[in-house]
C-alpha cells in the first residue's frame, strides 16, 4: 500500500518512514505543504499522513485543497495540536482521522489500515474475495473455507510484493486495475521498477494460488472477482 | 500570638460605640450646663423672695413695735414649713414663725451682720437672709430650707434632661443603623470578595461604589489585571512548552520503535542513532525552556540597574564562547572568527552574556549552510560596547525579522529543528542587562546580522 508522508520534522519523519515501511507500506515523504498537495493530485495514493504545521502551506489548507480538488483518499492528520477545536477543524475540513503526536507505529499503521479498508467499503479487517481471505495486519492470505483462519498450516506464504498486488486487487475487488496502477500501488520514489514486474509477480501468485486466483483481461488489466 | 488569634476588629462597632459615646459626652455637657444655669436662676429667684419677706416683716415689725408680746405666726399653708423666720426687736424675739427656734438663729445686737447665709440647724440646711430696719432695733431673719431648692432643682433637670436620657439607648440604635446603612457598599464588596472563586479574576464593578472605595477598587482591579495577564503568559507558555516538546518525543518514540523493529543492522543503527540526537534535541529544548522561564521570573525581582551589574570583559567572554563552538562550526565546515581589540568592560553577568553569545552563535551556525562564514565582532563606541554577530547564510524576510523573538516563531522550510526558542532567550537577556538588540541584513556578509549594545564599565 503506497502512502504520502507529509511530516517537517527531519528526525519523526525519517523514523516514520522506516517504521511504516517495515509495516510493509510504501512510503513517500515530503517536507512542506506544496510539495504534499502536489504529490496528493499526481500520485494515486491509499492514503495519507498530514502534519498539520507544515512550512510554505499550513496542513489545515493542504487539506481543504485537496478535498476541494475531489480527492477522496483517506487522510490522517499527525499534530501536536491536541485542542479539541483543533480537531474538531481538521475533521471538518476534511480529515479522516486525527492523531496527536506521539503515535505508536502500530497504531497508526492500524489505523491507516481501517481507513484504507473503509475507503473501500469492506467493513472487516480480513479481505474476502475469490475463494481467498487476506489479512492486511498480519500480512497472511489463506483459502477460505480451508479450515480455521488462525490455523497456520493454511497461509499460503507470498512476498512482499506479491502480497500488496493481490491485496491492492483485492481491496479493488471485481474491478480491473492496469498494469501502471498496479506499478504506482506498489513502487514508491526511487524504487527501480521492470518493465515487467507485475506480469512476473501476477504468474508467481496464479502459481501459489491457483490459475483462476487472479484473472487476466486483455488489453486492460488484472482483476480478482467479487464473492459470488 | 494573642495578636494572631484575636478576631479583627469590626469597623462597625467602632463607628457605633464612638458615635453613641460622643452623644452620651454632649449630653453629659449639656446636662451640666443646664445644672448650673438653673441652679443659678433658682438663688436669685428665691433669693429675692427671701429678701422680699424680709423687707415686710421689717416694715410690719416698725408699725407694731410697741406690742413687745412674742407672737408665733400662724402656719397658713404645708408649704409654710419651707421656710421660718425670727422678728428681733431690740434684743427681743419679737415675732416667729411655729417652725422657727426661740434662739436667734445668728448673733444679733452688735455683732449683726445683714445678707445672705447657709447654715444648718437641727440637721437641715437652711438659706438664712438677715436684714434690720433703719434704726438697727428690728433685726430680721428669713430662712428657707436648702432641700426644697434642690427639689425644684431636680425636678427640672429631671424635666428637659429626662426625655433626653431615655432618647440616648434610641439614638445609639438609630446610630447604629445609620452606620450599618452607610457601611452597605462595603458589606457588599466584601460579600461579592468572599463568594468569589479563588480562580475567579474578572474586575470588580466599581461605578456604584462611594467615592472613598474607588482608590482601594482600583487597585484590585489592577493587581486582578496583572494576575490575569501574568495567567494567561504562564497558560501559554505551558502550551507552547508542551507542544513544542510532542514533536521531538514523538521522532525518540518512532525511531526508538523502527530500531526495535528492524532486522538491517544498518537500519537499526540509524534509527538508534536518530534516536540519540532526538534525546539531544529535546534536552536542549527543556534545557532552553527553563532558562526562559528561569529568565522571565527574574524579570519581576531583577530590577537592578546596569551599573549594578558586575564588569565583564566582552572579548574575552566572546574567545570562550568562541572556542567551545568552534567544534560545531569546523564538523560543518563553517568559518568561525572573532575580531576584538583589547578588553571591552561592560556591565553584565558573565553567564548570561555568555548564554546569549551562545544562542546568537548557535543560530547562526544553524540556520547557514555548510561552509558559511560566520563573524563575530567586539568593538568599544563611546559609552557602549557593541556585540555583533554576521553569517553568511539565507538571512530573514523583513516579515520575519519583525517576529524574532516571538517565543516559539521559527522560519519554517529551512530543513532545520530549531524551536524559536533561541531569540526568546536572546530578547530576554538584553532586556534584563540593559543591553539593546538589533537584527537586520548583514552588509558585509549578505546573511543575518545581529548587534547587541552593552552599557560600557
Amino acid at each position: 500500500m503506497r502512502i504520502l508522508l507529509a511530516e517537517d520534522d527531519p528526525l519523526l519523519g525519517d523514523g516514520l518512514r522506516a517504521g511504516l515501511r517495515q509495516m510493509g507500506f510504501q512510503v513517500d515523504w515530503v517536507r512542506d505543504g506544496e510539495a504534499a498537495a502536489r504529490e496528493l493530485r499526481a500520485e494515486p495514493y491509499a492514503a495519507a499522513v498530514l502534519d498539520l504545521g507544515l512550512p510554505l502551506k499550513d496542513g489545515m489548507d493542504v487539506l481543504a485543497d485537496t478535498r476541494r480538488a475531489g480527492l477522496t483518499l483517506p487522510i490522517l492528520v499527525l499534530t501536536a495540536r491536541d485542542a479539541v477545536p483543533d480537531r474538531i477543524r481538521g475533521l471538518d475540513i476534511g480529515a479522516d482521522d486525527y492523531v496527536v503526536k506521539p503515535v505508536d507505529l502500530h497504531e497508526l499503521a492500524a489505523r491507516l489500515r481501517a481507513l484504507v479498508r473503509r475507503a473501500h467499503g469492506q467493513p472487516q479487517e480480513c479481505l474476502q474475495a475469490n475463494g481467498l481471505v487476506l489479512d492486511a495486519a498480519a500480512r497472511t492470505v489463506a483459502r477460505a473455507g480451508a479450515g480455521e483462519a488462525d490455523a497456520p498450516t493454511n497461509d499460503i506464504t507470498l512476498s512482499t510484493r506479491e502480497f500488496d498486488l493481490l491485496h491492492a486487487l483485492m481491496l479493488n475487488a471485481g474491478r480491473v486495475l492496469s498494469r501502471e496502477q498496479l506499478e504506482q500501488h506498489l513502487y514508491s520514489w526511487g524504487q527501480e521498477v521492470d518493465s515487467n514486474a507485475v506480469e512476473v509477480h501476477i504468474h508467481h501468485l496464479r502459481r501459489k494460488l491457483g490459475a483462476d486466483a487472479i484473472r487476466t483481461v486483455r488489453g486492460v488489466g488484472y482483476l480478482v472477482p467479487r464473492e459470488a | 500570638m494573642s495578636s494572631a488569634t484575636r478576631a479583627p476588629r469590626s469597623l462597625q462597632k467602632r463607628v457605633t460605640l464612638l458615635v453613641i459615646a460622643l452623644l452620651a459626652l454632649v449630653w453629659l455637657v449639656t446636662a451640666v450646663v443646664t445644672w448650673r444655669d438653673v441652679r443659678h436662676e433658682l438663688d436669685e429667684l428665691l433669693d429675692s423672695h427671701l429678701a422680699q419677706a424680709a423687707a415686710l416683716l421689717v416694715v410690719q415689725q416698725a408699725a407694731e413695735s410697741e406690742d413687745d408680746h412674742p407672737s408665733d405666726a400662724p402656719v397658713l399653708h404645708r408649704y409654710a414649713t419651707q421656710v421660718s423666720f425670727q422678728v428681733w426687736h431690740e434684743g427681743r424675739l419679737a415675732q416667729r414663725s411655729v417652725n422657727a427656734p426661740p434662739t436667734p438663729l445668728l448673733p444679733i445686737g452688735a455683732a449683726f451682720q445683714t445678707g445672705f447665709r447657709t447654715l444648718t440647724v437641727a440637721d437641715t440646711d437652711w438659706r438664712v437672709f438677715a436684714a434690720h430696719g433703719a434704726e438697727r432695733d428690728v433685726q430680721v431673719f428669713v430662712a428657707e430650707r436648702v432641700d426644697s431648692r434642690h427639689s425644684i432643682l431636680w425636678a427640672v433637670l429631671r424635666g428637659t434632661l429626662g426625655p433626653l436620657a431615655l432618647s440616648l439607648p434610641l439614638l445609639a440604635l438609630a446610630a447604629w443603623w445609620a452606620v450599618r446603612q452607610g457601611m452597605a457598599p462595603m458589606r457588599r464588596l466584601s460579600q461579592s470578595l468572599a463568594s468569589r472563586s479563588p480562580h475567579a479574576l474578572e474586575p470588580l464593578p466599581a461605578h456604584d461604589a462611594p467615592a472613598e472605595m474607588q482608590p482601594m477598587l482600583a487597585a484590585l482591579n489592577g493587581l486582578f489585571e496583572r494576575i490575569t495577564s501574568m495567567v494567561t503568559a504562564e497558560r501559554r507558555f505551558t502550551a507552547d512548552a508542551a507542544h513544542e516538546l510532542r514533536t521531538p518525543i514523538a521522532a525518540i518514540r518512532t525511531q526508538a520503535q523502527v530500531a526495535l523493529g528492524e532486522a538491517d543492522s544498518a537500519l537499526r543503527r540509524h534509527a538508534l542513532q536518530a534516536t540519540l540526537q532526538g534525546c539531544d534535541r529535546a534536552t536542549r529544548l527543556v534545557a532552553q525552556l527553563l532558562m526562559l522561564s528561569r529568565l522571565e521570573a527574574s524579570q519581576g525581582g531583577n530590577t537592578a540597574l546596569p551599573e549594578a551589574a558586575p564588569i565583564t570583559d566582552l572579548s574575552n567572554l566572546a574567545r570562550r564562547v568562541l572556542a567551545d563552538t568552534a567544534q560545531d562550526a569546523v564538523a560543518r565546515g563553517q568559518t568561525l572568527s572573532l575580531d576584538s581589540s583589547a578588553a571591552c568592560p561592560v556591565h553584565a553577568d558573565d553567564s548570561l552574556a555568555a548564554a546569549l553569545l551562545r544562542n546568537l552563535l548557535d543560530n547562526a551556525l544553524r540556520y547557514s549552510p555548510n561552509g558559511a562564514q560566520v563573524r563575530v565582532c567586539v568593538q568599544p563606541l563611546d559609552d557602549r560596547v557593541r556585540l555583533r554577530v554576521d553569517d553568511s547564510g539565507p538571512g530573514l524576510a523583513e516579515a520575519d525579522l519583525q517576529r524574532l523573538g516571538e517565543r516559539f516563531f521559527r522560519v519554517l522550510g529551512n530543513g532545520q529543528s530549531g524551536s524559536g526558542l533561541g531569540w526568546s532567550i536572546v530578547r530576554r537577556i538584553a532586556a534584563v542587562q540593559g543591553a539593546q538588540v538589533r537584527a537586520q541584513r548583514s552588509p558585509d556578509l549578505g546573511g543575518l546580522r545581529v548587534e547587541v549594545d552593552w552599557p560600557a564599565a
